[in-house]
Order: C-alpha cells, then sequence, then structure tokens
C-alpha cells in the first residue's frame, strides 16, 4: 500500500501541494484528477521518489520512498513527457531498465511490442507521441514492479491502445497484483479503469473514493408522481443531491443505495419510475457541488 | 557473478551515454600527443638539415628535449586538461539541467550515492583513457624516433601527475558549478567565477592598493592568489618546462600539486553536500538553490566593478572619481544582468533591488577604505613589543642570489629568509619619521621596505619613504646597518656556506684592472673581509664608493662579489700580499689619453639659461623662449668632447676620477659623481699596468665639482655644436 500522508511541497513561493493524504491500495486502480496545476505530477513525483516533499510522508509498502532504493525497486513511474535516451531504441531502453529492474521480462517485452506494432529497432525520436507513452508503459509494465505510477500517460492513446493497455493491466493485476496509478486531468479517461480516484484541486483533496462505492451511494431516479405528497414521502429521510424537474417529470440525485431507493419509490404511488446508473462525471458533479465546486468548471472544461 | 545492478554494470551503461565525450577526449589528446610531438621533432630534424647541430650528441640531445615538451609541459596541453574537465564534469552531470532526465534517473532504483560515484568516476576514467591514449602514441612516436631517454619518461610521468590533479581540481569545480545551477549558460558563469574570482580579485584589489596607499608594497608580500589554479599554471609551467631535470621540475611542481589535491578535495566535499542536497526541481532553474542567487550576484558584482573601475581609471588618465562611478556603473549593471539570466526575462532587470543595493553600498565601501584610507594603511607601524623581527631593504643595494638548491632567487627572498633584526627600534623609528612623507620633497628620497614579522605569526610589508640626505635617517640607518642580522640578511658572502670545492676562480678588479686570486686563497680573503665588514654600517657605503671589488666565480656561472672599501686595511692588506690590489687612483704615466665629455646639462635642462646675460634678455623674453624651445625640440647638440694627452694635465684629472666601469657603489649618493661628465681613460699599450687588454677605454666620472679648471674651459660650450 502507498500511503501518503499530509503531503506538502511548494515551488518557490507557490504551493503545490497542500497537505494531501490519500491512501492507495494494492491491486486497484487509482485515479488521481485535477485540473492542470492541481498537483496531480508533483504528488505523483513525490510518490516516485523524484522529489521529496516539504512536509508530511510517503511510504510504499511502509517504507519512505525518497532516495530509498528498496522502495523504488517497486515502483515504476512514467513521466507525463517520458525520457528516452538521445538516438535510442526500444531495445536500447530495454537493456537499461532490465539492468535496473531486477524482474525486468524482456521475453514479455518483446513480445507486446510485436502486438503494439512497435519496432524495436527504429529510433524513439521517431515515434509519434502516442508511440512514446505506449513504449513507456510496456517498459513500465514489463519492469515488473509492484506499483506503476502513470501521469498523463493514457492522454492521446487512441481507443484501440487504451483498450489494449487495460487489458494488460487487468491481467498483471490479476496475475502479480499490479497497483497502477494514474493521473488524469481528463475524468473521462479514468472512468473505464480505475477502481479508487482521488479528486485534486488546488493542491489539496477534494475527494477520494471507491469509485464502486460512489457508483452504489448515488442514485439518480426519473419519475412522475401522482400527488406532491408522494413526492414528500419518497424523498423524506433521502439525502438528494440534485433534483431537477422539467414538466411533471422529476429528475433526482440522492445518496442512497439502489434497494433503499426502489424500496421508497416502490411504497408510494407514482406514474412511472426508474433507477438509472450514473456516469462517473455525474457522480463527481454531485459529489463536488455538494461541497461548494463546480466540477464542470474544474475538470470538464 | 555480477549482479544485474552492479557498479560496473552501471559504469558500462552510463558510458553510453558519454560517447561524444569519450569522442573529444580521446581524439584531441591523440592528435595533441601525436600531433605536437610529430611537429616538435620534424622541427628539430629541419634544424639539423640547415646544419644547427655540430655533433650527433647535440642533436640527440635537441630530440630528446623536442620530445620532452611535446609530452610534459606545455601550455597546450594544460589548456586542453582545462577544457577537457569542463565538458566532463558538466556532459556527466547535465542530466540535473532536464526535468524528463531527473524524472527517469531519480524514479529509478539507484541511490543518489551509486549515480554520483557512477558519473564522477566515469568522468575520470574518461579522462585518464584519453590522456594515456595520448602519452602512449607520443612516446611511440618519440621511440620510433629515437628522442627517449629516462628524463623525458621522468618529465612524462611528472606531468601525467600534474595533469592529473589539474584535472581534478578544475574537474570538481565544474561539478559544484552543475550542482549550484540549473542550465548549461548559469553553469558556465558560475564555473568561470570559481576559476577565476580570486586571480581577478587580488588583482583588482593590488591595484587599489598601489593607486591609493603609498607605502603599500609588493616587494615582500605581493597581493597575488593563493588558491588559483590558473594562476598557478601561467606562473609555474615555464620555470617547470626549464628546470634543468625531472628532479628539479618535481620540486617546483609538487607543492602545487599538493595544494591543487586540497583544493579538490574541498570542491569535491562541496559539490557532493550541493548534489546530496540538490532538490530534483531545481533543473531549467537558473540556481538549484534559490539563496545562492543573491549570493553569487553580490559576491561578483564586487569584482566586476573592481574591474570595470579599474579599466576607467587607466582611460580617464587616472582619475579617482570616474573610477568610482564606473565601479558603480560596472556593478550596477551586473547586478540587473545577473537578474535577467536568474528569471531569463528582461523585465527582472530591477528585481531583487536590496541585494543590489547591498553590492552597491560593498562597492562604495572598499572604494572608501581605499580612497580614504579608512584603515590607516599608511600609517601603520606596529607597536615595539608586537613584533618579533623585522627584515629591511634599503633601496641602493641589488645583487643576485643562489645556493646549491635553486639557481637564482630574489633578494627579497634572501632578506626573507634570513634577516631577522630583533632591534627593532630604529626601524620602527623610520616608520614613523616617514609617515606622510613624499621622496619628490627630499634631498635624495628613496623606499625602504619593510617586513614586519609579528609576534602573532602574522607578516605585514610595508614601503616608506625615507630621506638619505637627512642626518636623523642616516643615524637611523647606520643602527641597523651595524647589526649582523643585517649583514647576514643582505650579503650572501658573510653566512655563505657554498663548499669551496665549487669556487673556480677569485678576481679583484678595480675597474680597469685585473687580478686574478688563487682559489687557495678564498678562506684567507673571506676571513679578512668578514672582519673589516665590523665596520661597515651606513656612513661608510653612503659617503664612500668602493676602491674595487672581489668576484667569487662558482661552477654554472655563480657569482659572489664582494665590495672593498679603503678603510678595508685587513682585505686591502690581504690583496697587496697577493699582489692584487690596484687603487682607484690611476698613475700618468700608464694612461695614453683622457677624453673628458661635457653634455652641458644646465643647457638641455634649462634651455634659456645661456640667454640669461644677455641684454634685452627681460625684453625679448617670450621670444627668447620660443626660440630656444624651437632649438631644444631640435635636438640641438650641447655636448663638447676633449681629449687631453699631455701627461702633466693628465696627472691633474685622474685623482678627480672614479671608475664608472664595472663598479658600482651600494646606498653611494647619485650626486658624488658629476652627471655632467663622461671620462673615457685609454691606456698606453706598452704599460705593464694589468688592465684589460680587450677593452679599448674605460669609463669614468668626475667627483662632482672635481673637474679640474682646465678641463671645464675646455669643454665649454661655445654655440657651436660639434
Amino acid at each position: 500500500m502507498i500511503e501518503i500522508h499530509n503531503l506538502t511541497k511548494h515551488f518557490e513561493k507557490i504551493k503545490a501541494v497542500d497537505e494531501v493524504s490519500v491512501e492507495i491500495r494494492e491491486k486497484t486502480v487509482f485515479g488521481l484528477i485535477g485540473t492542470n496545476g492541481a498537483g496531480k505530477s508533483t504528488v505523483l513525483r513525490m510518490i516516485a521518489g523524484v522529489i521529496k516533499p516539504d512536509e508530511g510522508t510517503v511510504a510504499v509498502d511502509n517504507m519512505p520512498v525518497y532516495d530509498n532504493v528498496e522502495a523504488k525497486k517497486k515502483l515504476f513511474f512514467i513521466a507525463d513527457e517520458p525520457y528516452f535516451f538521445a538516438n535510442s531504441n526500444a531495445r536500447t531502453m530495454e537493456r537499461y531498465y532490465s539492468g535496473i529492474y531486477e524482474a525486468f521480462d524482456r521475453e514479455e517485452f518483446y513480445q507486446y511490442l510485436e502486438k503494439f506494432n512497435l519496432d524495436k529497432t527504429r529510433k524513439i525520436g521517431t515515434f509519434s507521441k502516442g508511440m512514446k507513452k505506449q513504449l513507456a508503459l510496456l517498459l513500465g509494465i514489463c519492469a515488473h514492479t509492484k506499483y506503476i505510477l502513470c501521469d498523463e500517460t493514457f492522454d492521446g492513446l487512441d481507443p484501440v491502445m487504451r483498450q489494449g493497455i487495460k487489458s494488460i493491466f487487468a491481467k498483471e493485476m490479476e496475475e502479480r497484483g499490479l497497483t497502477p496509478v494514474i493521473a488524469s486531468h481528463n475524468l473521462r479517461e479514468l472512468e473505464d479503469i480505475c477502481d479508487h480516484v482521488g479528486l485534486l484541486h488546488k493542491g489539496g483533496v477534494l475527494l477520494s473514493k471507491d469509485l464502486e462505492d460512489m457508483k452504489c451511494n448515488i442514485q439518480k431516479v426519473q419519475c412522475v408522481f401522482c400527488a406532491v405528497e408522494d413526492e414528500l414521502k419518497a424523498l423524506n429521510g433521502l439525502e438528494v443531491l440534485k433534483k431537477e424537474q422539467r414538466g411533471s417529470l422529476s429528475t433526482i440525485t440522492v445518496r442512497s443505495t439502489r434497494e433503499e431507493v426502489e424500496a421508497r419509490f416502490a411504497t408510494v404511488d407514482t406514474i412511472f419510475y426508474e433507477v438509472l446508473p450514473l456516469s462517473l462525471e455525474e457522480i463527481f458533479i454531485s459529489e463536488t457541488e455538494v461541497v461548494g465546486y463546480d466540477i464542470k468548471k474544474l475538470i470538464l472544461g | 557473478m555480477t549482479s544485474k545492478n552492479s557498479f560496473l554494470a552501471s559504469c558500462r551503461e552510463n558510458h553510453k551515454r558519454r560517447i561524444w565525450v569519450w569522442i573529444v577526449a580521446v581524439l584531441s589528446q591523440l592528435l595533441l600527443y601525436g600531433g605536437m610531438m610529430m611537429i616538435y621533432l620534424s622541427r628539430i630534424r629541419g634544424y639539423q638539415a640547415n646544419g644547427d647541430y655540430r655533433d650527433p650528441a647535440g642533436f640527440q640531445e635537441a630530440m630528446c628535449r623536442a620530445a620532452r615538451d611535446a609530452l610534459a609541459f606545455s601550455d597546450n596541453l594544460y589548456g586542453t586538461v582545462f577544457i577537457l574537465a569542463a565538458i566532463i564534469g558538466m556532459q556527466g552531470f547535465s542530466y540535473l539541467y532536464d526535468r524528463r532526465k531527473v524524472d527517469m534517473y531519480h524514479s529509478v532504483p539507484v541511490s543518489k550515492d551509486k549515480r554520483f560515484a557512477v558519473v564522477y568516476l566515469n568522468g575520470i576514467f574518461i579522462y585518464l583513457a584519453a590522456n594515456l591514449s595520448g602519452m602512449i602514441l607520443g612516446t611511440l612516436i618519440a621511440v620510433s624516433q629515437r628522442a627517449v631517454n629516462a628524463d623525458v619518461l621522468a618529465n612524462a610521468g611528472l606531468a601525467f601527475v600534474w595533469n592529473l590533479f589539474l584535472f581534478l581540481a578544475v574537474y570538481h569545480m565544474m561539478i559544484l558549478a552543475v550542482m549550484l545551477t540549473g542550465n548549461r549558460f548559469v553553469t558556465v558563469c558560475v564555473f568561470l567565477a570559481f576559476v577565476f574570482y580570486e586571480l581577478c580579485l587580488s588583482s583588482q584589489i593590488g591595484s587599489l592598493k598601489r593607486i591609493f596607499f603609498k607605502t603599500y608594497s609588493e616587494y615582500y608580500i605581493s597581493t597575488e592568489p593563493k588558491l588559483s589554479v590558473v594562476y598557478d599554471c601561467t606562473l609555474n609551467i615555464w620555470n617547470i618546462k626549464n628546470a634543468s631535470d625531472a628532479a628539479d621540475a618535481a620540486a617546483i611542481a609538487m607543492p602545487i600539486v599538493a595544494k591543487w589535491i586540497l583544493i579538490a578535495a574541498a570542491f569535491l566535499a562541496l559539490a557532493y553536500l550541493a548534489y546530496k542536497k540538490r532538490p530534483s526541481e531545481a533543473a531549467g532553474r537558473a540556481m538549484a538553490y534559490p539563496f545562492m542567487e543573491p549570493v553569487f550576484k553580490v559576491a561578483v558584482a564586487v569584482p566586476v566593478a573592481l574591474l570595470a573601475g579599474g579599466l576607467v581609471y587607466d582611460t580617464s588618465y587616472q582619475n579617482e572619481m570616474l573610477q568610482m562611478a564606473g565601479m558603480l556603473a560596472g556593478g550596477l549593471i551586473f547586478c540587473a544582468a545577473s537578474e535577467v539570466l536568474f528569471d531569463f526575462d528582461i523585465r527582472s532587470v530591477f528585481k531583487h533591488l536590496p541585494s543590489s543595493g547591498i553590492a552597491l553600498v560593498g562597492i562604495l565601501a572598499i572604494f572608501s577604505v581605499f580612497k580614504w584610507d579608512v584603515f590607516g594603511y599608511d600609517s601603520y607601524v606596529p607597536a615595539q613589543n608586537k613584533v618579533e623581527s623585522i627584515a629591511i631593504s634599503a633601496d641602493g643595494y641589488y645583487d643576485s642570489y643562489w645556493d646549491e638548491n635553486r639557481p637564482y632567487f630574489e633578494k627579497s627572498q634572501f632578506e626573507k629568509e634570513n634577516m631577522f633584526l630583533t632591534d627593532t627600534e630604529p626601524v620602527l623609528a623610520l616608520a614613523k619619521a616617514a609617515e606622510g612623507a613624499d621622496p619628490e620633497t627630499m634631498g635624495d628620497g628613496r623606499y625602504v621596505q619593510i617586513l614586519y614579522r609579528l609576534k602573532s605569526g602574522r607578516q605585514v610589508a610595508r614601503a616608506i619613504a625615507t630621506d638619505y640626505d637627512d642626518p636623523g635617517t642616516e643615524e637611523l640607518l647606520n643602527r641597523i646597518f651595524r647589526t649582523d642580522a643585517f649583514k647576514k640578511g643582505v650579503f650572501q658572502g658573510i653566512t655563505d656556506e657554498t663548499s669551496y670545492a665549487a669556487l673556480e676562480g677569485i678576481i679583484y678588479t678595480n675597474g680597469p684592472a685585473r687580478a686574478v686570486i688563487p682559489v687557495e686563497e678564498a678562506g684567507r680573503l673571506r676571513e679578512a673581509w668578514i672582519k673589516d665588514m665590523e665596520q661597515f654600517d651606513f656612513t661608510l657605503v653612503r659617503h664612500n664608493r668602493p676602491c674595487g671589488i672581489l668576484y667569487f666565480n662558482y661552477k654554472n656561472y655563480n657569482q659572489r662579489q664582494w665590495y672593498v672599501y679603503d678603510s678595508f686595511e685587513n682585505t686591502v692588506s690581504a690583496l697587496k700580499e697577493l699582489k692584487a690590489y690596484y687603487p682607484m687612483e690611476l698613475d700618468a704615466a700608464d694612461v695614453e689619453s683622457v677624453t673628458v665629455t661635457c653634455y652641458h646639462n644646465e643647457l638641455t635642462q634649462d634651455p634659456e639659461a645661456r640667454f640669461r646675460g644677455d641684454p634685452g634678455y627681460e625684453l625679448y623674453r617670450d621670444a627668447v623662449a620660443a626660440e630656444t624651445y624651437a632649438e631644444y625640440a631640435d635636438d640641438t647638440d650641447y655636448t663638447v668632447t676633449e681629449t687631453f694627452y699631455d701627461e702633466e694635465q693628465i696627472a691633474q684629472i685622474l685623482p678627480h676620477i672614479y671608475c664608472t666601469w664595472g663598479i658600482d657603489a651600494p646606498w653611494g649618493r647619485y650626486k658624488d659623481l658629476d652627471e655632467n661628465y663622461s671620462v673615457q681613460v685609454v691606456f698606453k699599450r706598452d704599460t705593464a699596468y694589468p688592465y684589460q687588454r680587450d677593452s679599448y677605454y674605460f669609463e669614468y666620472s668626475f667627483y662632482a665639482g672635481q673637474a679640474p679648471d682646465f678641463v671645464v674651459e675646455a669643454t665649454a660650450y661655445t654655440g657651436e655644436s660639434e
């Protein structure tokens, strides 16, 4: 587990990360979401042991990570702009990383290169941005570290490649308990991949929750009540996060389980009601609006 | 089995990232050593073709000398080592400038210590491999040309050590510069500051002292950089190159190398500390540590401002106020440029004004300290109870010094090592009397150099102006000159421990006569001379001119000279017994002719003088002045020469002349001899007087005011140029 406690980092007078505390559990895909400048990269670089926090601690499997080789052996960090040696090719990079990461699987690496159609002898400098990110991801996966930290790595990947990487992640998680930590400014990029999401804003954590928990605990109900009393009776005792009315059709977002909502609505007279699945975006809108933020301005643009 | 992550594997991997540095280093060394060797040897072969070498041994020696120059110490080599050290140092750690590289290197499981060690040691390995490759190539070429002997190899080995530690010192400076900065340009600036800071500062401080302090002297202690590697190289490379053999070269080189080891160690320690503390986010910033920005700005602004002020002072015909303005302008411009450099933004020109203000105040304070002598530099005279001993050098006596270990060294060095005046009171009294003195207003103003050795261990040097014509000064100098400590600190002949085995000959001369004395008489003469030196004091040398000089000639063209005065009864008596004494006054019977030239300085120094008695001079003074100055500008020759052959006239002249050919008078009065006349004495060919036959005539001067009337009359200026 990666434990981040009260992490704070200043860059000169700018507070880039402000008392961030998050726990990243093993075998989950952790999404770190936030706008540009929210502090995602800084948090990831501190987790990777690249930069030293001003305050707070980062522990990887109970080991401090900064300048700690043993902790770093468990991590592979893919920066937003991964660096490859000048005039190098995939083979050169493999040789470098296989010299550093003891568990690096060279055979697997070359198999993945073929699958992803990346030429091992072609100079990386001639690769597209997306190809470079694929290569960085493959190097990271094949390093066989317990954690892989991806900073904006999925941005720019085409859907097919994203799917390919996702399936590799799934396989690696299944087989050896890989824990990917993925930072992105785009919520939609993470929706179909993350188990747990942390939302960063202005250096602090707005929320950090399991996606399943969020999905299970927030329900959107579309219904047409027979009478106002029915509506009052149905919503009584429920935490209503949002309510929209178009004619007689009400769209209500409430914090509760699906079963409880269905049980409530079954006891009142309705002309029509349906409990609908929420997108991650809708969940975030609801969650952040509760605490006074307009998520659309933060990450949806 | 070597683990995947072993140190050697890391070194190998690191070398792959440094291919271009390898190429530059190896090529430069191969071309330099190989090229220089071929050029140098070819040059000698060219000389041989021209017939410059008479025998094969001479040619062989020249070939070995050329091979030594190519393999060992040369400006080209140390310049290349310097540049290579800078390139290797910067390239090795340049990943710290790039955030992408830092993200990769600092996230992988390699400890910071290990990465530093790998990059650092690989840099040294690159240099060593390149340097040795070059040396081996040069040696092979020299061997193929039969231009190698043991001295060549020994010198090459010594140069290898010299260059290695020069490399390390510069390499470590560059590494520290990289650690303190975040991009290449600023690194180069900081590196240049490390390399040239002390050199620039000390030269500028020295300039300020020369400009503003009347008592400043570099005779005993010079304001020179102590830690500057560049200064060490430029100052010593010539001496080392010209040392007689490798052992002599080592004697000069090794103390410097020892100093470089300390410098290199200090810079390495600082570089490592800066590396350990360096934040990764410093990549791309001007300075890795923000607190270093004002430190760098203020620290470098000072020598830059002093340099600017010095330039303005020199180009403005020594205008001190313009110098101050130049210093302030230089400091201000540097501060502004630093801020632009730190931010890479021209709009930052007026940023951080407080630190710029501190720099300017500091610059102004430095100028004030010198201009107004705030700390009383010129009035410094230590309290007597704080002085351990003193060495002084009173203007008026010069000699060359040597010993068995040193072919030549300065008089100041000999005095520092041998003169320990413990009766300090007369020196301190001289110094106190000299406060505010101006030698221009004195009868015979001379500088006396003083080295105060304080009980605290500190040494202070000053130059004071004294009037040799002043009786009070004469008395104080007498007290100093009479001491054994003074004599031992000036005359190497008194304390000479040199074996007489090295003595090749003894000569006594009064100018024209030259008597050869057997070397076996050296001890006797020395004993007599030392006994006579008991009467030595300032009055003796001030008011008496030597009647001759004893030269002791040693092997390797080394020589000691002992002045003999008429009052040196023991020496004169010994010389007489050895039939080697010839008085200064010549016998007219030996002299063929005396030619007297009168320069009529009174006319050239005061061109109007000859018209002053003319009627109407006052009336037409301006016209006269114009005419005389026009005449003066035409280089009118006022000299009048007359040769006297008459023995009677010659006999009247000889008691009044003193030989100036090969004889000087230490601490003598300039005014003792008449500068208006020169006298040439020609001996008769058939005389038995042992004058030196290879000279046709001998130069003499009249004692001041002693030219006989008939000579004055015969050489009077009549208006007709000769």
